[in-house]
């Protein structure tokens, strides 16, 4: 019942996402922003909304070891909780952690192929098997493009798709509403990107590619700062 | 003593077992003048090293104690805390390494970096503990000083760099040539006491040259000066080590020293090393718990005056009673000053304050802060907090959890059995988390504890130290039981047929609770049952849940409402009410639905990265959640979850599935439902026990 609730009550479905899943298997989708305006809240908002449909997720972080991941994910789901006033946050927390799986590297330590080995000894064991990939810190750059494109294939022989947090930076500018530069090169890849952007004291989540970016119509939605919670404007 | 507090080190000297940690220590006394003569470990003098001073460990060779024993270098004073280099010993280990500010790691040239050497470097790891290596055994056949520094590179991931060539190598092995100082060192004398320093000898002279080029450039990646000054060729012996002592105190370099000490070569220039890159007390940041603010960290300050705070770290029984070794994090702790044990809110008096060379003693006035000393005849727990009076801060968490594992023991003969109590009542001091009652059913002595390694390490030292052989029974789990939903009970007791009546009834409810064990609740109202027998009903409702209806574990999480009842002018008695409670809680417990609960572990095993797939599998058999991974060089974390009673055996599965490289850590998490299967086998389990019984 609670888990219900938070699912008909997720935000994420304004964006206009209308099924289940934003992405399918085999699909990349990209959170873009600067650093510290929202971009793991907002992986984490994602993975949760995942998660308590019970569908697995692996959260791939290259910045922070698994304590701090695990702390994202609590303060996520309090904060949540406590917007849509749901109690027994304690049930819920023990009903997705079977459903959820960190996996930390230093940057310069991974790779892909470090990957699919390590997700090999997951799924080969039947330990877990990921229906989304949550990847927090990969660097983006044009030497990169080779191995995305073989996670990309992975990702689709596996049915599962994967977001990535990517940074841009403050001093790289672009034309609004276009993909801004560590992605731009390898736009083509990403199905959906979705931007964070702030604007004097709010946060707009606004979405550069697929979802309601062809649609016509859409209620803009806002991070709130000082959760970092998706909420509609109004 | 040294009041220079810049002057004090307290160092570790931590190795595997047989890399001859006690006999470096043996040396580094000799040659500062704490002890006259050299015993070695398996001494044929029947005398045994002077660190080594328990019986068992002087028979085996094996150091199984922390001893902490001071000793003078260069005008520095030194503290060594002798460390067990045993796997299973961790909890000791662990604690002494808290009392650390530095460490000396030491490797055999032959052996090399092993299994438990990966151990104790991620112990040191942990508690980020600044360490220079030893490389030692260098006269014997087999020596490779390169291939260890090599290995300290690859299976540690240290930055490690020499700071010392050797001399010849095996039978040939002479001394050691100093790249800091670019001289050869020879140790002349019968003990090698007398040092002569010399030229490097030619053939040496360009390896020399190379080893030191890479020294300066491993340290110049940490000081802009030292760059500067090798560009110019122009390096100073003071600036090198300066350079070489901030990388090290991050851990981002570790120097390499070598040397004999068995045969007496390489010791005095490791003292001087440590001495001038190991880290002061002021180095080190030490943190402690606000016990009024909960226990939020705050910074200690190294200062003699501030208030005083310092850690019990180790007890040990002497022939004159109890002494427990401290260490000052901050203030003074001075004789006849009175001090406060934050545990247990005891005032006591410092009557005799002592600084310990091993098992010799001399009295002294007073400990300041980065000091480390022993106080006579205190009694506390090992893990004890020393405040002044008005100080609320504690050096470790004031909460003890639970034990969650218990095993029967029982000794072999008399004498075992005195021994036994004596022991026991030993370890429930120095581990908090250490517990032991003799079981009122069947009468033996159940110890429990926090694991079952927990366990069995202090069976075997019942027997090292304490010489009480013991037979031990089946590790038990503590299982739990609780309900799940409210019920409601009216029950009446009434027996009026022939003699003393007796008559009680109780009304109300049971629902589950998390806020407590068991909370009892009188809504009784218009006196339906006299208040006189309430106590009576809770009472028994307490001893009901001592054994729990559905499987005999102690029911826990439960709120008892009574709000009605009924009683007889006559035939009502305590008993009656005792009796009606009992009847009460039988009725309504399995409408409450129980279910079993079972300790759950935080297990983190840490291993060579290439072994993860195959411990994620044992964690995954073993009925484990994981976590998460973490890797990091050569190394991967493995965080999870694992039911207590699915870890019985884990440290051997894991040594041979990893060939004795990973180690694990185990800790109470929390307390969840079994499922449903288990819950099965657990009730075949307990009534075929039943039936055994009858």
């Amino acid at each position: 019942m609670l888990k219900k609730d938070l699912i008909l009550r997720n935000p994420l479905r304004l964006i206009g996402y209308e099924g289940d899943d934003i992405l399918s298997d085999g699909q990349f989708g990209a959170v873009l922003a600067r650093a510290g305006v929202g971009k793991t809240a907002f992986l984490v908002q994602l993975a949760l909304n995942s998660l308590l449909r019970d569908n697995n997720v692996l959260h791939v972080s290259l910045n922070d070891p698994v304590d701090k991941v695990v702390l994202w994910y609590r303060e996520v789901l309090a904060d949540i909780t406590k917007q849509y006033n749901v109690g027994q946050v304690d049930q819920l927390w023990e009903a997705i952690l079977p459903h959820r799986f960190i996996m930390t590297f230093k940057v310069e330590g991974f790779s892909v192929p470090r990957l699919e080995e390590r997700l090999n000894d997951l799924t080969e064991q039947g330990i877990f098997i990921p229906r989304m990939i949550l990847i927090d810190g990969f660097v983006f750059d044009e030497s990169k493009r080779d191995s995305l494109l073989h996670l990309k294939e992975l990702a689709k022989s596996s049915h599962i798709h994967v977001w990535f947090a990517v940074r841009t930076h403050r001093s790289e500018k672009s034309d609004p509403g276009s993909i801004p530069r560590p992605l731009a090169q390898m736009a083509e890849m990403f199905e959906v990107a979705i931007q964070l952007q702030p604007e004097g004291d709010k946060i707009h989540v606004r979405a550069l590619k697929g979802g309601a970016a062809t649609a016509t119509s859409h209620p803009e939605l806002l991070l709130d700062p000082s959760t970092m919670l998706i909420r509609n404007k109004s | 003593m040294q009041n220079d507090i810049r002057k004090v080190r307290n160092i570790g000297i931590s190795a595997h077992i047989d890399a001859g940690k006690t006999t470096l220590t043996e040396r580094i006394l000799y040659y500062t003048k704490r002890i006259h003569t050299i015993h070695d470990v398996k001494g044929k003098d029947n005398v045994g090293a002077t660190m080594d001073f328990m019986e068992l460990e002087k028979e085996r060779g094996i150091t199984i104690a922390s001893a902490a024993t001071y000793c003078e270098w260069n005008n520095h004073t030194i503290n060594i805390i002798d460390t067990p280099g045993h796997v299973d010993f961790t909890v000791e280990v662990e604690r002494s390494l808290r009392v650390l500010d530095g460490a000396v790691l030491v490797l055999c040239s032959v052996g090399g970096v092993q299994s438990q050497s990966i151990t104790v470097d991620q112990q040191m790891n942990r508690y980020g503990v600044p360490c220079i290596a030893f490389i030692n055994k260098c006269d014997r056949s087999g020596a490779n000083p390169s291939r260890v520094i090599r290995q300290l590179r690859e299976k540690l991931g240290h930055n490690a760099v020499a700071m010392q060539i050797p001399i010849g190598l095996e039978a040939d092995f002479e001394g050691v040539v100093d790249l800091v100082a670019m001289k050869a060192f020879y140790f002349d004398g019968n003990n090698g006491e007398d040092i002569r320093v010399e030229e490097i000898p030619k053939e040496l002279l360009s390896q020399a040259k190379e080893k030191r080029e890479a020294l300066i450039d491993a340290a110049a990646m940490f000081s802009d000066e030292l760059t500067e000054a090798a560009l110019e060729d122009d390096v100073s012996e003071d600036l090198l080590y300066e350079a070489i002592r901030r990388a090290a105190l991050t851990r981002e370099i570790t120097p390499v020293l070598m040397g004999s000490a068995y045969k007496n070569k390489g010791v005095q220039p490791l003292l001087d090393v440590a001495t001038k890159i190991l880290p002061c007390p002021l180095d080190v940041k030490n943190e402690a718990l606000d016990a009024e603010n909960e226990e939020e960290r705050v910074l200690l300050s190294a200062d003699p005056k501030a208030p005083l705070v310092s850690l019990a770290f180790k007890l040990e029984d002497g022939l004159y009673g109890q002494l427990t070794y401290v260490r000052v994090y901050q203030g003074t702790l001075a004789k006849g000053d009175t001090i406060v044990n934050i545990r247990t809110g005891k005032k006591v008096k410092v009557g005799r304050l002592i600084r310990m060379h091993a098992n010799q003693m001399e009295d002294i006035d007073i400990t300041p802060a980065g000091y480390i000393g022993a106080l006579f005849g205190i009694d506390c727990a090992s893990g004890d907090t020393f405040v002044a009076p008005g100080t609320n801060l504690c050096m470790t968490s004031m909460y003890v959890p639970e034990p969650v594992i218990s095993l029967a023991i029982s000794p072999k003969d008399n004498k075992a059995e005195v021994n036994m109590s004596k022991a026991l009542r030993r370890f429930t001091k120095e581990d908090p988390t250490f517990k032991t009652y003799v079981s009122k059913e069947t009468g033996d002595t159940v110890i429990s504890g926090m694991g079952e390694l927990h366990l069995e390490v202090y069976v075997e030292r019942m027997r090292r130290e304490y010489d009480a052989e013991v037979t031990t029974g089946m590790p038990r789990v503590a299982y739990r039981e609780t309900i799940t939903r409210k019920a409601e009970f009216d029950y009446t007791h009434k027996k009026q047929t022939g003699g003393a009546g007796q008559f009680g009834r109780v009304g109300g409810y049971m629902e589950p609770t998390k806020e407590e064990d068991f909370l009892f609740e009188n809504k009784v109202t218009g006196g339906a049952i006299p208040t006189q027998f309430i106590p009576a009903c809770e009472k028994s409702f307490r001893k009901c849940l001592l054994k729990g209806p559905k499987m005999e574990f102690p029911v826990t999480g439960i709120r008892i409402v009574v709000n009605d009842g009924a009683s007889h002018s006559v035939d009502s008695s305590e008993m009656a009410f005792q009796a009606a409670s009992r009847g009460a809680f039988l009725e309504a417990y399995f409408k409450a639905k129980p279910v079993i609960h079972e300790p759950i572990m935080k297990v983190v095993v840490e291993t060579p990265t290439e072994f993860q797939g195959a411990i994620m599998g044992s964690l995954n058999q073993r009925r484990g959640m994981i976590v998460g991974t973490q890797e990091e060089a050569h190394m991967c974390v493995i965080e999870a979850r694992v039911p207590l009673a699915a870890m019985f055996g884990y440290s051997t599965v894991l040594r041979s599935a990893t060939q004795g490289k990973a180690q694990f850590t185990m800790e109470f998490a929390s307390y969840k439902e079994v499922p449903k299967t288990v819950s099965e086998e657990l009730m075949k389990k307990a009534a075929e026990e039943r039936k055994n019984v009858a």
